[in-house]
C-alpha cells in the first residue's frame, strides 16, 4: 500500500495540472471555486469532511507500517471556531516529508496507480489544512514522533496561497505520551449541524475496519464514542498492478506505446499488461491482424474432375521448367488442394511454395518467386472460377456467357453458405439474387486476394441486401438473415498471416492503434490478479457487523473480482437483522468505497438505487410498493474496493451507476439476502414448531390423562409419541440390571427427515466397560465422561452401550441438536 | 353391523371403551395416536352384491395426532367417548345437540366443539370405529317428525313401559311417531298390503284426509325431507320382517330423487350403516319426470342448481340403472320440474283416485 508517508511518486497528476492553469488566479481562489467539489462547501459539511480525510489518512499510514490502527478524534469549540485533533499511532513523520504532505495541495502519488487505497487524489488532507487555514487564519499544528525517537517533533504549518508552497512557521522538541505517531490540529469556521453524518462517518468507519480502535470527542456528548477493536488481523497488504488489456482508453494506449522498450507488438502486451502471456498476445495480435489487414475469405476447392484444370492451369503458367517437374509440381499442388475443404489466397500461397520447394529438391530445376506467384494466380483462378471468365484467351468461351460464368464458383459458394445460415421460408430466386450481388462485389472490389475486414464485408452484405430486397417483389431480408449472413462469411474468412506493425510505427498512427485497441477488447482476457485488492473479507465484515449492532443475525458475502475499464474490484455485502435494530423507519444503507464510508449523496449512489430495485419483501422487511428503501429492523452495508472505484464527483461521494458494478453490487446483497431468508425461514418454522409443540404439549397430556380415566389405568407415558409427532430427535436412556453388572444403553432415534449429529457427553459415577464403538472416556475426580458423536440419518437411530458394575448415577448432556428439536428421555 | 345383532349397553360401552384402550396403549407404546375411518365421499361408497346396498370402499382418511388439529380431533373423541360411556352406564340418553352445548361444560377447551357439525360428524366417525349406532350409544337426533299411518298394531318400549299402538285406530290425524331407536318396536298384527312413503307433509295430510291407507290397506310413512335414520330403519323393518313392498313418493326434482336413493340404497353419510337402513326393493313412483309431460303438471324451470345436482345423479353410483338415466335425461331435455302437489291442478282427489292408482297398478302392487 502506498501513503504519503513513503512514497512521493513522480507522476504529475490531472489534478495538479488543473491546479497549474488554475494557479495564475491563486490556490486560494481554485479552493474557493472548488469547494464544493472537495467536499468544504459548508461549515458543517467542512468539519466531517476534515475528520473523513484526516482518519483516512490516519488509517493508510498505521495499515501500512503494520500498526493495528488506534485513532483519537477530538472536536472543541473554541470561542468563534472549532478545533479538530486527529491523533494516530501510525510511524511519525520525518521533517523533510512533513511539509509536502500537509502543505502542497493538490500532491499525490496515488493518482496513477492501479492499487486500492483509501485517498485516490491526493487532495484530501491539504485541502482541509487550506480550508482551515483561509477560515480561520491560523496554522496547521503537526506533532510527530517517529517510532524510536525520544521527543516529539511540533511544527506549525501555513501554505502560501500564492505559491501554492508549505511553510514551517514554527518548530520545536515537545514531549508526547504516545510511542509513536501523528497528531493534526486544525482551527476551523465549522459547526456542529452535521453531527449526524460526523457519529455515522466514524460508526460505519468502525463497523468497516474492525481491526481499528477509534475514539471521538465531541462537545454534544457526554462519554467519548469509543470503539473498539474486533480482530488483530490487518488488512491484507495490496500489490501495485498493470493495466488490464480491457481497461485502457486510446490515449492511454498511445502514451504506453510511446514508453514502452518493446519493438513487436506481442512484446508489448506482453510487457506491459496484466494477464497477458504468449497465447493472449497472440490472439489479441491476431484480433488486431483482422481489424487492421483484413481477412481473406476462401473458398470451396475444386471438386476431383475439375482436378484436370487445376493441372492444366499450373502447366499453362510454368514456362521453361521442363515437362515433368511442371507436372510434378501441378501434382503436388492438386492434391493437396484435394484434400483441402477451402482455400484462401494465402494458403494458395503457402501450398503452392511448398510444392516449389520439394519439386525443387527431386529436379534440377528453380522454381524462382515469379513462376510460384504466377502458378498462384492461376490456381486461385480455377478456385474463384475467374478462369471461365477468361482473362486470358486460352480459356475464353464467348461473351455474354463467360460473364455470367465470371462469378460461378463465389456464387454458387456463397449461396450454399447463405442458404444454410438463413431460415428456410426464403425462397429461391432471394438467395440466387443475394448471393450473385455479394459474389459480384467481391470479385469486383476486394482486389485478386479476396481480402476484406469486417467493416468491409458489412457493407458489401448490407448493399446487396438492400438491392435484392429493392428488385425482389415485397422480398425481405431482415436484420437477423443479414447478421447470419455475415456471420457465415466472416466464418469461412481467414486471418491473412502478415506480420503485425512494429510498436514504433503505431506510436503516431491513431487508426492503427485503434484497430490494435480493438483486437485487445474483442480477446477475453482472464480477470485481472486481485491481489491488488484487499476486501475486508466475509468474516470481518459480519466481526465489524456484530460490534456495532446487537442484533439476531448477521450474513456477509465477499464476491469474485470483476474488472471494469480495466480495474478490477471486489463487491461485499454484508446484512444485520432484528435484535436491537430499531424496528421502525428505514433500513440503514452504510455505503462504503475502499473502507471509506460514504455519508452524503445516498440518493445518488448506485449502492442505493441497487438496495431499491431489490425485492425486500422476499426477505421479511416492509417495502411499499414493491421497490425503494425496505423498512424494519435491518442493516446493509456494501463496500466496493477497486484499484478506480467510479464516483459521482471528486468529492467521493456517491458510487457512480456503472452497469458491471450495479451487477456484483446486487449479487453481493443478494448472496447475504439469501442467507437472512433461510435465516427467517428456518426461525419461522422453529416458531410453527414451537406453536405445535406448545399446542401438543397442552393436548397430549389431557389426553394421556383422558384415556387413563376412561380405561381406568395409570396415566400413559406419552413423551417418545411427542417426540416422533415433532420429528425430534430422541434420546433415551434404558438401564437394565445384568447379574451384577448393569446395562446401560443410550439411544438416539432420528425422527426427522434430515441427518442430525448431537454431541452427548454421559456422565457416570461408576467406571464404563465394554463401551460401544465410536465413543471415548475420560475420568475426572471419579467421574467418567463419556463423548459420543454420532451421526444419525433421517429416521435411522444409534445406540451407545456400555456396562457398568452395580449401581451409578448418570448425567446426560446433549449439543448440537437445536432445542426445540430434541427430547432427552433419561 | 347387521339388523338383528343389537348390542346391550355393557356392550356397546365395552366397544367404546376398546377405542379409548387403543388410543392408550398407542401412546403407551410411543407410536402417534390415530384412529382410522374409511373416507366419507362420493367417490369411495361401492356396491355391495351381498347386501344389495352401497357401502363404503377401501379407501381410508387417518385422524392422527401428527399436526394440531388431528390431535385436537382425537382428544375430542376421548371426551366423547368418556360421556358416552357414562351415558352407558347410567342408561340415559342425550341429542346431538346436547352432545354439542355438553362439550361447553368440559374442562378442556380443546376438547370442546366448534359446531354441531363438528360433534356430529365425530359421532358417526365413532360409530364407525366402534362398530357401534348412535342409536345404541343413546344419542338421538333433535326430532324425528316422521309419523306412521296405516293397519299396523304394534308394541313399542319406552321408559315408561310397554305400549300397545294400532297406528290408525289408536293415534290421531298425525299418525304414530316414530320413535328415535325403532329397534324398540315389536311388530304385532298388520292388514296392510304396502308401505308408502312420502316426502311432504302436505302430501301425506292429503292422502290421509283422504283415506287413502283406509282404501288400499297402505302404511303411509312420512318421510319429511332427507328421512331420520329411525324412518329409514323402521322402513326396513317393515320390509324386511312383515314381507311389505315399500313405494316411495316425492316431488319430481334432482333433490327428491336422491331421498328415494337414501331410502333404497343408503346415503353417503351413513353407508357404514346401510345394510341396517337401507331398503334396496323399495321402488319410485313419482313424480317421474315422464308423469310430469304425461299428467301435464305444472311445473318451474330447472334452476342451474338443479342441472348440476341431475348431472351430478349421472355419475351417482346409485343411479346407475337405465331406468334412472333414461328419467334423468328426460328432465335435462324438458328442463322442468313439479310438486307432488302439482297434482291438485287437476283436483284435491286426482291423485288418491287416478295418479297413484294408475302408477300401483303399473308398478303392480295393486
Amino acid at each position: 500500500m502506498t501513503s504519503f508517508q513513503q512514497t512521493l511518486g513522480a507522476e504529475e497528476g490531472v489534478a495538479e495540472e488543473l491546479a497549474e492553469t488554475q494557479r495564475a488566479i491563486s490556490i486560494a481562489e481554485f479552493f474557493e471555486k472548488n469547494k464544493h467539489m472537495l467536499g468544504f462547501d459548508s461549515g458543517a459539511r467542512g468539519l466531517v469532511t476534515a475528520v473523513k480525510e484526516a482518519v483516512d489518512n490516519a488509517l493508510d499510514a498505521t495499515e501500512e507500517a503494520g500498526i493495528l490502527p488506534d485513532i483519537y478524534v477530538e472536536i472543541e469549540e473554541v470561542g468563534d471556531y472549532y478545533r479538530l485533533t486527529v491523533e494516530d499511532n501510525g510511524p511519525g513523520i520525518t521533517k523533510e516529508q512533513l511539509p509536502k504532505i500537509f502543505g502542497k495541495l493538490l500532491y499525490g502519488s496515488r493518482f496513477h496507480v492501479r492499487e486500492q487505497n483509501r485517498g485516490q487524489q491526493g487532495i484530501g488532507i491539504s485541502a482541509a489544512v487550506l480550508y482551515s487555514q483561509l477560515t480561520s487564519g491560523k496554522p496547521a499544528e503537526i506533532t510527530s514522533r517517529p517510532k524510536g525517537a525520544d521527543r516529539a517533533q511540533y511544527f506549525e504549518l501555513i501554505i502560501d496561497t500564492d505559491e501554492n508552497e508549505p511553510e514551517i512557521r514554527a518548530e520545536e522538541e515537545t514531549t508526547w505520551d504516545r510511542p509513536h505517531g501523528t497528531r493534526i490540529e486544525l482551527e476551523m469556521e465549522a459547526n456542529m449541524r452535521a453531527r449526524q453524518q460526523l457519529h455515522d462517518y466514524v460508526l460505519h468507519t468502525a463497523v468497516v475496519n474492525p481491526h481499528a480502535r477509534i475514539e471521538l470527542r465531541e462537545p454534544g456528548l457526554d462519554e467519548p464514542l469509543k470503539f473498539e477493536r474486533a480482530t488483530d488481523e490487518l488488512p491484507a497488504e495490496t500489490d501495485e498492478i498493470r493495466p488490464h488489456p480491457h481497461g485502457v482508453e486510446l490515449g492511454t494506449l498511445l502514451k504506453m506505446l510511446k514508453a514502452t522498450d518493446s519493438h513487436s507488438v506481442s512484446g508489448f502486451l506482453q510487457g506491459e499488461f496484466t494477464r497477458v502471456g504468449k497465447k493472449t498476445a497472440d490472439g489479441i495480435i491476431d484480433s488486431f491482424r483482422d481489424e487492421h489487414f483484413g481477412r481473406e475469405l476462401s473458398w470451396s476447392s475444386p471438386d476431383s474432375h475439375e482436378d484436370a484444370d487445376v493441372r492444366r492451369a499450373v502447366q499453362q503458367a510454368v514456362s521453361n521448367k521442363g515437362k515433368e517437374a511442371t507436372a510434378d509440381f501441378a501434382d503436388r499442388i492438386a492434391n493437396v488442394l484435394e484434400e483441402r475443404e477451402r482455400m484462401s489466397y494465402h494458403e494458395l500461397e503457402t501450398i503452392a511454395d511448398n510444392a516449389a520447394d520439394a519439386v525443387e529438391e527431386e529436379h534440377p530445376k528453380a522454381f524462382g518467386s515469379t513462376v510460384r506467384e504466377n502458378a498462384v494466380e492461376a490456381v486461385w483462378a480455377q478456385v474463384t472460377g475467374d478462369a471461365a471468365a477468361g482473362d486470358d484467351g486460352e480459356a475464353s468461351m464467348g461473351d455474354a456467357e463467360a460473364n455470367l460464368d465470371a462469378e460461378t464458383r463465389r456464387r454458387a459458394d456463397v449461396y450454399a453458405l447463405i442458404d444454410d445460415a438463413t431460415s428456410d421460408r426464403k425462397d429461391d430466386e432471394t438467395l440466387d439474387g443475394l448471393a450473385r450481388r455479394i459474389a459480384e462485389k467481391l470479385t469486383a472490389e476486394t482486389g485478386p486476394r479476396d481480402r476484406l475486414t469486417l467493416d468491409e464485408l458489412e457493407d458489401y452484405v448490407a448493399r446487396s441486401a438492400d438491392m435484392t430486397e429493392k428488385q425482389g417483389d415485397g422480398v425481405s431480408i431482415g436484420d437477423t438473415a443479414r447478421e447470419n449472413v455475415i456471420e457465415a462469411l466472416w466464418e469461412i474468412s481467414r486471418t491473412v498471416p502478415d506480420e503485425p506493425p512494429k510498436v514504433r510505427s503505431l506510436q503516431d498512427d491513431r487508426n492503427s492503434a485503434s484497430s490494435l485497441l480493438e483486437g485487445m477488447r474483442s480477446v477475453d482476457v482472464m480477470a485481472p490478479p486481485t491481489s491488488c485488492l484487499a476486501p475486508i473479507t466475509d468474516g470481518l465484515i459480519e466481526a465489524g457487523l456484530k460490534k456495532e449492532y446487537d442484533a439476531d443475525f448477521y450474513a456477509a458475502s465477499t464476491r469474485d473480482a470483476d474488472v471494469h475499464g480495466g480495474d478490477p474490484f471486489i463487491v461485499e455485502a454484508g446484512i444485520a437483522y432484528g435484535g436491537e435494530i430499531a424496528e421502525e423507519g428505514s433500513v440503514d444503507v452504510m455505503r462504503f468505497a475502499n473502507r471509506v464510508p460514504l455519508v452524503y449523496q445516498r440518493g445518488a449512489c448506485a449502492t442505493t438505487d441497487v438496495v431499491k430495485s431489490i425485492g425486500w419483501r422476499n426477505y421479511n422487511l416492509e417495502q411499499p410498493g414493491g421497490s425503494g428503501i425496505p423498512n424494519g429492523p435491518a442493516v446493509i452495508m456494501v463496500h466496493v474496493a477497486s484499484t478506480n472505484v467510479p464516483f459521482t464527483s471528486e468529492s467521493k461521494d456517491a458510487v457512480a451507476n456503472v452497469p458491471a458494478m450495479e451487477d456484483e453490487i446486487e449479487l453481493a446483497i443478494r448472496e447475504a439476502a439469501r442467507e437472512l431468508k433461510s435465516f427467517l425461514k428456518k426461525r419461522q418454522s422453529m416458531q410453527q414448531r414451537k406453536h405445535k409443540q406448545n399446542k401438543l404439549g397442552e393436548i397430549l397430556p389431557e389426553m394421556a390423562r383422558k384415556v387413563a380415566e376412561v380405561t381406568d389405568q395409570d396415566e400413559p407415558v406419552f413423551d417418545d409419541a411427542l417426540a416422533r409427532i415433532m420429528n425430534n430427535v430422541l434420546i433415551e436412556r434404558s438401564v437394565e440390571a445384568n447379574g451384577d453388572a448393569t446395562t446401560v444403553s443410550v439411544t438416539v432415534e432420528n425422527n426427522s427427515d434430515r441427518s442430525e449429529s448431537p454431541k452427548l457427553t454421559e456422565i457416570v459415577t461408576a467406571e464404563p466397560r465394554d463401551v460401544s464403538d465410536g465413543a471415548s472416556v475420560t475420568e475426572m475426580d471419579g467421574e467418567y465422561f463419556l463423548t459420543w458423536e454420532p451421526s444419525v440419518g433421517g429416521g435411522e437411530s444409534a445406540t451407545l452401550a456400555y456396562e457398568i458394575d452395580g449401581d451409578a448415577e448418570y448425567d446426560l448432556q446433549v449439543d448440537g441438536v437445536e432445542d426445540p428439536k430434541l427430547t432427552v428421555s433419561e | 353391523m347387521t339388523a338383528d345383532t343389537r348390542l346391550n349397553e355393557a356392550e356397546a360401552r365395552e366397544q367404546l371403551i376398546d377405542l379409548a384402550a387403543d388410543i392408550y396403549d398407542q401412546m403407551n407404546a410411543g407410536d402417534i395416536p390415530s384412529m382410522t375411518i374409511p373416507t366419507r365421499t362420493k367417490s369411495n361408497i361401492e356396491y355391495s352384491e351381498e347386501e344389495d346396498v352401497w357401502v363404503y370402499g377401501d379407501r381410508t382418511s387417518t385422524r392422527s395426532a401428527n399436526s394440531v388439529r388431528g390431535a385436537r380431533k382425537l382428544l375430542k373423541a376421548v371426551y366423547t367417548v368418556d360421556f358416552l360411556a357414562e351415558q352407558l352406564d347410567q342408561d340415559r340418553s342425550s341429542t346431538l345437540r346436547e352432545l354439542y352445548y355438553l362439550s361447553e361444560s368440559w374442562d378442556n377447551d380443546e376438547a370442546q366443539f366448534n359446531d354441531q357439525d363438528e360433534s356430529n360428524q365425530l359421532v358417526e366417525d365413532l360409530e364407525i370405529v366402534t362398530e357401534v349406532t348412535r342409536e345404541d350409544f343413546h344419542m338421538r337426533p333433535e326430532e324425528s317428525g316422521a309419523k306412521v299411518m296405516g293397519p299396523l298394531h304394534l308394541r313399542e318400549q319406552t321408559n315408561r313401559g310397554d305400549r300397545e299402538i294400532h297406528c290408525q285406530l289408536d293415534v290421531g290425524q298425525g299418525g304414530y311417531q316414530i320413535p328415535n331407536n325403532p329397534d324398540t318396536i315389536e311388530f304385532l298384527e298388520n292388514d296392510a298390503e304396502f308401505v308408502l312413503c312420502v316426502e311432504t307433509g302436505g302430501m301425506r295430510d292429503r292422502l290421509v284426509e283422504n283415506g287413502f291407507d283406509e282404501e288400499y290397506d297402505t302404511i303411509i310413512v312420512h318421510l319429511g325431507g332427507q328421512p331420520a335414520r329411525a324412518t329409514r330403519r323402521l322402513t326396513k323393518r317393515l320390509h324386511d320382517e312383515l314381507d311389505l313392498p315399500v313405494v316411495v313418493f316425492t316431488d319430481g326434482d334432482p333433490w327428491s330423487y336422491r331421498i328415494y336413493g337414501s331410502v333404497a340404497y343408503g346415503s353417503i353419510k351413513s353407508a357404514h350403516l346401510s345394510e341396517y337402513l337401507a331398503t334396496p326393493e323399495a321402488d319410485f313412483i313419482g313424480i317421474q319426470p315422464e308423469d310430469i309431460v304425461e299428467y301435464d303438471l305444472p311445473t318451474d324451470p330447472l334452476a342451474d342448481s338443479d342441472v348440476n345436482a341431475l348431472e351430478s345423479e349421472l355419475e351417482d353410483p346409485r343411479f346407475q340403472t337405465d331406468y334412472w338415466r333414461e328419467q334423468i335425461e328426460l328432465q335435462l331435455d324438458i328442463g322442468k320440474k313439479s310438486e307432488q302437489q302439482a297434482l291438485a291442478s287437476h283436483g284435491l282427489d286426482f291423485v288418491t283416485d287416478t295418479y297413484l292408482p294408475e302408477r300401483l297398478e303399473a308398478m303392480g302392487h295393486i
